[in-house]
Protein backbone atom coordinates (compact mmCIF):
# COMPACT_ATOMS: atom_id res chain seq x y z
CA UNK A 1 0.00 0.00 0.00
CA UNK A 2 1.15 3.37 -0.58
CA UNK A 3 1.98 6.20 1.88
CA UNK A 4 1.12 9.60 1.24
CA UNK A 5 0.77 12.70 2.83
CA UNK A 6 -0.54 16.16 2.21
CA UNK A 7 1.58 19.85 2.70
CA UNK A 8 0.28 23.21 1.51
CA UNK A 9 2.52 25.64 2.07
CA UNK A 10 1.02 29.14 2.97
CA UNK A 11 4.20 30.70 1.24
CA UNK A 12 7.15 30.69 -1.43
CA UNK A 13 9.20 30.82 1.70
CA UNK A 14 7.13 27.90 3.07
CA UNK A 15 7.83 26.22 -0.12
CA UNK A 16 11.40 26.51 0.32
CA UNK A 17 11.45 25.39 3.54
CA UNK A 18 9.58 21.90 3.32
CA UNK A 19 11.75 21.51 0.21
CA UNK A 20 14.87 21.35 1.71
CA UNK A 21 13.80 19.84 4.54
CA UNK A 22 12.05 16.97 2.65
CA UNK A 23 14.90 16.79 -0.88
CA UNK A 24 13.08 13.65 -2.90
CA UNK A 25 10.73 12.66 -0.76
CA UNK A 26 8.98 16.12 -1.13
CA UNK A 27 6.66 16.27 -3.92
CA UNK A 28 5.54 19.29 -5.71
CA UNK A 29 2.13 19.25 -6.78
CA UNK A 30 0.48 21.89 -9.33
CA UNK A 31 -1.96 20.19 -11.60
CA UNK A 32 -1.70 16.54 -10.96
CA UNK A 33 -1.50 15.33 -14.94
CA UNK A 34 1.42 13.56 -14.51
CA UNK A 35 1.88 12.79 -10.90
CA UNK A 36 -1.19 11.30 -9.68
CA UNK A 37 -0.70 9.28 -12.74
CA UNK A 38 2.60 8.28 -11.44
CA UNK A 39 1.04 7.09 -8.22
CA UNK A 40 -2.17 4.99 -9.68
CA UNK A 41 0.53 3.32 -11.81
CA UNK A 42 3.01 2.59 -8.58
CA UNK A 43 5.89 4.49 -9.79
CA UNK A 44 5.61 6.89 -6.84
CA UNK A 45 5.02 4.82 -3.45
CA UNK A 46 5.64 7.15 -0.64
CA UNK A 47 6.37 10.48 -0.03
CA UNK A 48 4.77 14.50 0.86
CA UNK A 49 2.63 15.74 -2.28
CA UNK A 50 3.28 19.43 -1.38
CA UNK A 51 0.52 21.86 -3.25
CA UNK A 52 2.06 24.95 -5.28
CA UNK A 53 -0.88 25.75 -6.86
CA UNK A 54 -1.92 28.89 -4.73
CA UNK A 55 2.09 30.14 -4.60
CA UNK A 56 1.93 33.62 -6.06
CA UNK A 57 5.62 33.52 -6.83
CA UNK A 58 5.13 30.52 -8.91
CA UNK A 59 2.35 32.71 -11.02
CA UNK A 60 2.17 35.36 -13.39
CA UNK A 61 3.15 35.99 -17.50
CA UNK A 62 5.26 39.20 -17.52
CA UNK A 63 7.19 40.80 -20.07
CA UNK A 64 10.85 42.48 -18.00
CA UNK A 65 13.82 43.33 -19.86
CA UNK A 66 12.88 41.96 -23.43
CA UNK A 67 11.95 38.25 -22.23
CA UNK A 68 8.68 36.97 -21.52
CA UNK A 69 8.66 35.46 -18.30
CA UNK A 70 6.20 32.49 -16.79
CA UNK A 71 5.71 31.45 -13.67
CA UNK A 72 6.37 27.58 -13.81
CA UNK A 73 2.60 26.87 -12.13
CA UNK A 74 0.94 28.84 -14.90
CA UNK A 75 -1.84 26.46 -16.56
CA UNK A 76 -1.05 25.64 -20.68
CA UNK A 77 -4.55 26.82 -21.37
CA UNK A 78 -2.98 30.54 -19.36
CA UNK A 79 -0.68 30.39 -21.51
CA UNK A 80 -2.31 30.05 -25.08
CA UNK A 81 -4.51 32.65 -23.64
CA UNK A 82 -2.64 35.53 -22.67
CA UNK A 83 -2.43 38.26 -24.90
CA UNK A 84 1.09 39.41 -24.35
CA UNK A 85 2.49 35.86 -25.53
CA UNK A 86 -0.23 35.91 -28.54
CA UNK A 87 1.46 39.46 -29.11
CA UNK A 88 5.18 39.08 -28.33
CA UNK A 89 5.82 35.39 -29.09
CA UNK A 90 2.78 34.05 -31.08
CA UNK A 91 4.92 31.02 -32.16
CA UNK A 92 5.20 29.57 -28.52
CA UNK A 93 1.45 29.60 -28.24
CA UNK A 94 1.16 28.30 -31.19
CA UNK A 95 3.00 25.49 -30.32
CA UNK A 96 1.18 24.38 -27.69
CA UNK A 97 -2.25 24.59 -29.25
CA UNK A 98 -2.12 20.80 -29.59
CA UNK A 99 -0.55 19.58 -25.74
CA UNK A 100 -2.62 17.02 -24.54
CA UNK A 101 -5.59 17.77 -24.92
CA UNK A 102 -8.30 20.36 -23.46
CA UNK A 103 -9.05 19.00 -20.45
CA UNK A 104 -5.82 18.63 -19.33
CA UNK A 105 -4.33 21.81 -20.58
CA UNK A 106 -6.70 22.87 -18.16
CA UNK A 107 -4.49 21.76 -15.16
CA UNK A 108 -1.00 20.71 -16.60
CA UNK A 109 1.53 23.47 -16.16
CA UNK A 110 4.77 24.29 -18.01
CA UNK A 111 7.10 23.99 -14.93
CA UNK A 112 5.57 20.63 -14.29
CA UNK A 113 5.90 19.88 -18.10
CA UNK A 114 9.62 20.77 -17.71
CA UNK A 115 10.48 19.03 -14.29
CA UNK A 116 9.21 15.86 -15.68
CA UNK A 117 11.89 15.71 -18.06
CA UNK A 118 10.08 13.56 -21.13
CA UNK A 119 11.80 13.24 -23.98
CA UNK A 120 9.02 13.98 -25.57
CA UNK A 121 7.78 17.25 -23.46
CA UNK A 122 5.64 19.32 -25.98
CA UNK A 123 7.20 22.64 -24.03
CA UNK A 124 10.42 21.57 -24.65
CA UNK A 125 11.40 21.95 -28.58
CA UNK A 126 10.11 25.28 -28.86
CA UNK A 127 11.79 26.61 -25.75
CA UNK A 128 14.96 25.06 -27.26
CA UNK A 129 15.27 26.73 -30.22
CA UNK A 130 14.08 30.21 -28.40
CA UNK A 131 16.91 29.68 -25.92
CA UNK A 132 15.17 29.71 -23.34
CA UNK A 133 15.91 29.48 -19.47
CA UNK A 134 14.57 28.22 -16.15
CA UNK A 135 14.76 30.23 -13.28
CA UNK A 136 15.14 27.22 -10.30
CA UNK A 137 15.44 28.44 -6.51
CA UNK A 138 16.16 27.44 -2.98
CA UNK A 139 16.77 28.00 0.57
CA UNK A 140 20.44 29.03 -1.24
CA UNK A 141 19.64 31.06 -3.83
CA UNK A 142 18.46 31.64 -7.12
CA UNK A 143 20.13 30.21 -10.36
CA UNK A 144 19.10 29.71 -14.35
CA UNK A 145 19.34 26.94 -16.14
CA UNK A 146 19.19 26.99 -19.70
CA UNK A 147 16.59 24.45 -21.22
CA UNK A 148 19.34 23.09 -23.41
CA UNK A 149 21.28 21.84 -19.95
CA UNK A 150 17.96 20.60 -17.95
CA UNK A 151 17.59 17.59 -19.31
CA UNK A 152 20.09 14.81 -18.10
CA UNK A 153 18.07 11.50 -19.15
CA UNK A 154 14.37 10.30 -19.35
CA UNK A 155 12.71 11.60 -16.87
CA UNK A 156 15.78 12.94 -15.39
CA UNK A 157 16.37 16.84 -14.76
CA UNK A 158 19.58 18.56 -13.40
CA UNK A 159 17.36 20.00 -10.60
CA UNK A 160 18.70 19.91 -7.25
CA UNK A 161 16.96 17.56 -4.80
CA UNK A 162 15.86 21.18 -2.56
CA UNK A 163 14.93 22.94 -5.46
CA UNK A 164 12.36 24.23 -7.33
CA UNK A 165 11.19 25.74 -11.07
CA UNK A 166 10.14 28.99 -10.31
CA UNK A 167 10.06 30.79 -13.90
CA UNK A 168 10.58 29.93 -17.07
CA UNK A 169 12.25 32.93 -19.17
CA UNK A 170 11.92 33.28 -22.77
CA UNK A 171 14.16 36.08 -24.57
CA UNK A 172 12.08 37.27 -27.20
CA UNK A 173 13.49 36.98 -30.87
CA UNK A 174 14.18 40.36 -32.67
CA UNK A 175 13.65 38.95 -35.79
CA UNK A 176 12.40 35.73 -37.42
CA UNK A 177 9.75 32.68 -37.63
CA UNK A 178 9.11 29.85 -36.02
CA UNK A 179 6.90 26.38 -36.62
CA UNK A 180 6.31 23.82 -34.54
CA UNK A 181 5.22 20.37 -35.64
CA UNK A 182 4.29 17.48 -34.22
CA UNK A 183 3.52 13.45 -35.35
CA UNK A 184 1.26 11.76 -32.86
CA UNK A 185 -0.73 8.24 -33.06
CA UNK A 186 -4.08 10.68 -33.66
CA UNK A 187 -5.00 13.98 -33.24
CA UNK A 188 -6.68 14.33 -29.87
CA UNK A 189 -4.78 13.65 -26.57
CA UNK A 190 -1.64 12.07 -28.32
CA UNK A 191 1.81 12.09 -27.03
CA UNK A 192 4.22 13.31 -29.65
CA UNK A 193 6.16 9.94 -31.78
CA UNK A 194 8.31 12.67 -32.92
CA UNK A 195 7.89 16.29 -32.75
CA UNK A 196 9.80 19.48 -34.22
CA UNK A 197 10.46 22.57 -33.89
CA UNK A 198 12.48 25.39 -36.02
CA UNK A 199 13.51 28.89 -36.00
CA UNK A 200 15.06 30.84 -38.53
CA UNK A 201 16.54 34.31 -38.35
CA UNK A 202 16.98 35.07 -41.83
CA UNK A 203 15.40 37.10 -44.00
CA UNK A 204 18.73 37.09 -46.72
CA UNK A 205 18.44 34.41 -49.34
CA UNK A 206 21.22 32.44 -47.07
CA UNK A 207 20.27 30.37 -44.00
CA UNK A 208 21.84 31.85 -40.75
CA UNK A 209 20.97 31.15 -37.02
CA UNK A 210 18.65 28.61 -38.06
CA UNK A 211 17.54 26.78 -34.95
CA UNK A 212 16.29 23.39 -34.93
CA UNK A 213 15.20 20.90 -31.65
CA UNK A 214 13.41 17.70 -31.53
CA UNK A 215 11.34 15.72 -29.23
CA UNK A 216 10.44 11.78 -28.74
CA UNK A 217 14.06 11.29 -31.16
CA UNK A 218 16.62 10.99 -28.05
CA UNK A 219 17.02 10.42 -24.42
CA UNK A 220 16.18 14.01 -23.82
CA UNK A 221 14.45 16.54 -26.06
CA UNK A 222 17.13 18.03 -28.18
CA UNK A 223 19.12 20.69 -30.21
CA UNK A 224 19.68 19.30 -33.83
CA UNK A 225 23.35 20.98 -34.06
CA UNK A 226 24.52 19.39 -36.64
CA UNK A 227 21.99 19.78 -38.77
CA UNK A 228 21.87 23.61 -37.92
CA UNK A 229 25.59 23.77 -38.99
CA UNK A 230 24.94 22.02 -42.50
CA UNK A 231 21.90 24.31 -42.81
CA UNK A 232 24.12 28.07 -42.35
CA UNK A 233 25.56 30.02 -44.76
CA UNK A 234 23.55 27.58 -47.44
CA UNK A 235 20.90 29.18 -50.07
CA UNK A 236 18.04 28.86 -49.32
CA UNK A 237 16.27 26.68 -52.30
CA UNK A 238 13.83 23.68 -51.94
CA UNK A 239 17.73 21.53 -52.91
CA UNK A 240 19.39 22.84 -49.63
CA UNK A 241 16.27 22.35 -47.66
CA UNK A 242 16.30 18.46 -49.29
CA UNK A 243 19.89 17.60 -48.98
CA UNK A 244 20.56 19.27 -45.20
CA UNK A 245 17.51 17.75 -43.65
CA UNK A 246 19.19 14.39 -44.19
CA UNK A 247 21.97 15.64 -41.62
CA UNK A 248 19.35 14.81 -38.93
CA UNK A 249 20.61 11.48 -39.36
CA UNK A 250 23.63 12.59 -37.35
CA UNK A 251 21.73 14.44 -34.50
CA UNK A 252 19.11 11.86 -33.71
CA UNK A 253 18.97 8.51 -31.41
CA UNK A 254 15.35 6.78 -31.61
CA UNK A 255 14.46 4.03 -30.04
CA UNK A 256 11.47 1.25 -30.73
CA UNK A 257 8.80 1.70 -28.92
CA UNK A 258 5.00 1.06 -28.94
CA UNK A 259 4.11 4.46 -30.61
CA UNK A 260 6.69 3.68 -33.57
CA UNK A 261 10.08 2.15 -34.66
CA UNK A 262 13.55 4.07 -34.65
CA UNK A 263 13.69 3.87 -38.38
CA UNK A 264 9.98 5.07 -38.59
CA UNK A 265 11.20 8.12 -36.17
CA UNK A 266 13.88 8.84 -38.52
CA UNK A 267 12.10 9.40 -41.55
CA UNK A 268 9.06 11.50 -39.98
CA UNK A 269 11.26 13.36 -38.00
CA UNK A 270 13.23 14.36 -41.58
CA UNK A 271 9.67 15.04 -43.61
CA UNK A 272 8.57 17.01 -40.17
CA UNK A 273 11.72 19.54 -40.44
CA UNK A 274 11.65 19.90 -44.12
CA UNK A 275 8.15 20.77 -43.13
CA UNK A 276 8.99 23.49 -40.62
CA UNK A 277 11.34 24.59 -42.85
CA UNK A 278 8.74 25.35 -45.38
CA UNK A 279 6.61 26.48 -42.87
CA UNK A 280 9.10 29.30 -41.51
CA UNK A 281 10.08 30.27 -44.88
CA UNK A 282 6.30 30.78 -45.76
CA UNK A 283 7.44 28.29 -49.02
CA UNK A 284 4.87 25.95 -50.46
CA UNK A 285 6.44 22.34 -49.74
CA UNK B 1 0.44 0.55 6.90
CA UNK B 2 -1.36 2.34 9.95
CA UNK B 3 0.23 5.25 9.78
CA UNK B 4 -1.43 6.43 6.16
CA UNK B 5 -2.71 10.02 6.90
CA UNK B 6 -6.49 10.91 6.58
CA UNK B 7 -7.58 14.72 5.74
CA UNK B 8 -11.14 16.26 6.71
CA UNK B 9 -11.99 18.26 3.43
CA UNK B 10 -15.30 20.44 2.96
CA UNK B 11 -15.83 20.56 -0.62
CA UNK B 12 -18.73 23.32 -2.94
CA UNK B 13 -20.36 20.61 -5.03
CA UNK B 14 -23.46 21.87 -7.31
CA UNK B 15 -23.64 24.62 -4.94
CA UNK B 16 -24.05 22.35 -2.12
CA UNK B 17 -21.17 21.76 0.72
CA UNK B 18 -19.67 18.17 0.80
CA UNK B 19 -17.45 17.15 3.78
CA UNK B 20 -15.25 13.85 3.96
CA UNK B 21 -12.08 12.16 5.01
CA UNK B 22 -9.71 11.63 2.16
CA UNK B 23 -5.72 10.12 1.86
CA UNK B 24 -3.29 13.00 0.76
CA UNK B 25 -3.16 11.23 -3.09
CA UNK B 26 -7.43 10.88 -3.18
CA UNK B 27 -8.81 11.94 -6.82
CA UNK B 28 -11.85 14.05 -6.60
CA UNK B 29 -13.54 11.22 -8.76
CA UNK B 30 -12.75 8.99 -6.41
CA UNK B 31 -14.15 11.07 -3.56
CA UNK B 32 -16.92 11.96 -5.38
CA UNK B 33 -17.98 8.79 -6.34
CA UNK B 34 -18.00 8.08 -2.85
CA UNK B 35 -20.30 10.71 -1.65
CA UNK B 36 -22.93 9.05 -4.31
CA UNK B 37 -21.84 11.86 -7.43
CA UNK B 38 -22.22 8.56 -9.42
CA UNK B 39 -22.91 10.52 -12.28
CA UNK B 40 -18.83 11.43 -12.57
CA UNK B 41 -18.38 8.01 -14.45
CA UNK B 42 -14.81 6.61 -13.80
CA UNK B 43 -13.63 4.97 -17.53
CA UNK B 44 -9.48 4.84 -17.60
CA UNK B 45 -8.59 6.82 -14.37
CA UNK B 46 -5.12 8.21 -16.40
CA UNK B 47 -6.68 10.92 -17.89
CA UNK B 48 -6.94 9.51 -21.37
CA UNK B 49 -10.60 9.05 -21.99
CA UNK B 50 -12.59 12.14 -20.37
CA UNK B 51 -15.30 9.88 -18.64
CA UNK B 52 -14.93 12.20 -15.33
CA UNK B 53 -15.27 15.46 -16.75
CA UNK B 54 -16.23 18.24 -14.30
CA UNK B 55 -16.08 22.10 -14.06
CA UNK B 56 -13.50 23.06 -11.79
CA UNK B 57 -14.15 27.05 -11.59
CA UNK B 58 -15.83 27.02 -14.61
CA UNK B 59 -12.95 25.49 -16.47
CA UNK B 60 -13.63 21.73 -17.55
CA UNK B 61 -11.27 19.03 -16.68
CA UNK B 62 -10.54 15.39 -15.75
CA UNK B 63 -11.26 14.53 -11.79
CA UNK B 64 -9.34 11.74 -11.81
CA UNK B 65 -6.00 13.42 -12.07
CA UNK B 66 -7.48 16.12 -9.90
CA UNK B 67 -6.37 16.14 -6.39
CA UNK B 68 -9.69 16.08 -3.90
CA UNK B 69 -7.82 18.26 -1.25
CA UNK B 70 -6.57 20.54 -4.20
CA UNK B 71 -10.59 20.63 -4.91
CA UNK B 72 -10.80 22.54 -2.02
CA UNK B 73 -12.18 26.08 -2.21
CA UNK B 74 -13.26 26.20 -5.83
CA UNK B 75 -16.58 25.80 -7.28
CA UNK B 76 -16.98 21.89 -8.27
CA UNK B 77 -20.17 21.20 -11.02
CA UNK B 78 -21.00 17.69 -12.04
CA UNK B 79 -23.37 16.55 -15.09
CA UNK B 80 -25.86 17.22 -12.46
CA UNK B 81 -25.84 20.82 -12.27
CA UNK B 82 -26.85 21.27 -15.68
CA UNK B 83 -30.65 20.06 -15.50
CA UNK B 84 -33.29 17.73 -13.67
CA UNK B 85 -35.49 15.15 -14.68
CA UNK B 86 -38.68 17.53 -15.10
CA UNK B 87 -36.34 20.38 -16.81
CA UNK B 88 -33.56 19.22 -18.84
CA UNK B 89 -30.82 21.81 -19.89
CA UNK B 90 -30.70 22.53 -24.40
CA UNK B 91 -27.53 20.82 -24.31
CA UNK B 92 -29.32 17.89 -22.29
CA UNK B 93 -32.41 17.77 -24.72
CA UNK B 94 -30.05 18.68 -27.48
CA UNK B 95 -28.62 15.34 -27.01
CA UNK B 96 -31.63 13.14 -26.53
CA UNK B 97 -33.07 14.65 -29.61
CA UNK B 98 -29.75 14.06 -32.10
CA UNK B 99 -29.02 10.81 -30.54
CA UNK B 100 -26.01 12.04 -29.41
CA UNK B 101 -25.53 9.29 -26.81
CA UNK B 102 -25.76 5.36 -27.34
CA UNK B 103 -24.19 3.36 -24.46
CA UNK B 104 -24.27 6.87 -22.02
CA UNK B 105 -21.10 6.70 -20.55
CA UNK B 106 -19.24 9.21 -21.73
CA UNK B 107 -22.36 11.33 -22.08
CA UNK B 108 -22.23 13.44 -18.94
CA UNK B 109 -18.23 13.93 -19.37
CA UNK B 110 -18.82 15.02 -22.92
CA UNK B 111 -21.59 17.22 -21.72
CA UNK B 112 -19.78 19.55 -19.04
CA UNK B 113 -17.28 19.96 -21.61
CA UNK B 114 -19.88 20.86 -24.00
CA UNK B 115 -21.28 23.32 -21.13
CA UNK B 116 -17.64 24.85 -20.86
CA UNK B 117 -17.41 25.30 -24.45
CA UNK B 118 -20.71 27.21 -24.79
CA UNK B 119 -20.47 29.54 -21.61
CA UNK B 120 -17.02 30.64 -23.08
CA UNK B 121 -17.79 30.79 -26.34
CA UNK B 122 -21.66 30.61 -27.19
CA UNK B 123 -21.06 30.31 -30.91
CA UNK B 124 -17.92 27.86 -31.94
CA UNK B 125 -17.46 27.15 -35.46
CA UNK B 126 -17.51 22.74 -35.94
CA UNK B 127 -14.10 22.81 -35.64
CA UNK B 128 -13.89 24.66 -32.67
CA UNK B 129 -16.24 22.05 -31.21
CA UNK B 130 -14.12 19.09 -32.23
CA UNK B 131 -11.30 20.54 -30.57
CA UNK B 132 -13.12 20.77 -27.42
CA UNK B 133 -14.31 17.59 -27.40
CA UNK B 134 -10.98 15.97 -28.33
CA UNK B 135 -10.03 14.57 -24.46
CA UNK B 136 -13.48 13.60 -24.53
CA UNK B 137 -13.45 9.66 -25.94
CA UNK B 138 -16.76 8.43 -27.35
CA UNK B 139 -16.47 4.74 -28.83
CA UNK B 140 -20.25 4.30 -29.78
CA UNK B 141 -21.19 7.39 -31.91
CA UNK B 142 -18.97 8.55 -34.15
CA UNK B 143 -18.83 12.03 -32.88
CA UNK B 144 -20.93 13.21 -35.40
CA UNK B 145 -24.28 13.17 -33.73
CA UNK B 146 -22.45 14.83 -30.73
CA UNK B 147 -21.13 17.72 -33.11
CA UNK B 148 -24.37 18.23 -34.73
CA UNK B 149 -26.69 18.55 -30.78
CA UNK B 150 -24.04 21.07 -29.50
CA UNK B 151 -23.89 22.85 -32.62
CA UNK B 152 -27.80 23.06 -32.86
CA UNK B 153 -27.66 24.76 -29.03
CA UNK B 154 -25.10 26.98 -30.13
CA UNK B 155 -27.61 28.11 -32.43
CA UNK B 156 -30.65 28.30 -30.63
CA UNK B 157 -32.74 25.63 -32.74
CA UNK B 158 -33.34 23.72 -30.11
Amino acid sequence: MNNFKFFKPQSFKELLDIKDELLSAGYPLAGGSNLLVYIKENMVKSGTLIDISSIEELKGINKVDGSIEIGAAETITNILESSLINRELPFFSLSLKDFGNPLIRNKATIGGNLADASPVADTAPPLLVLGAFVSVVSRSGTRKIPVAELFTGPRKNKLEENEVIQKIIIPIPLEGKGAFLKLGQRKGTSISVTSVAVWIESSSDKFRNIKIALGGVAPTPVRALNTEKAFSGKNIDRNSIKTFAETLRKDIRPISDVRGSAEYRTEVSINLLKRAVYECLEMEE
Amino acid sequence: MDGKEYYNIKLIVNGKEVKGSVAAETSLLDFLRSKNYIEVKKGCDKGDCGACTVLIDGKATVSCLTSAIQAQGRKIQTLKSLGSWDKLDPLQEAFVKHEALQCGFCTPGMLMTAKALLDENPHPTRDDIKEAISGNLCRCTGYKKIVDAIEAVSKGEN
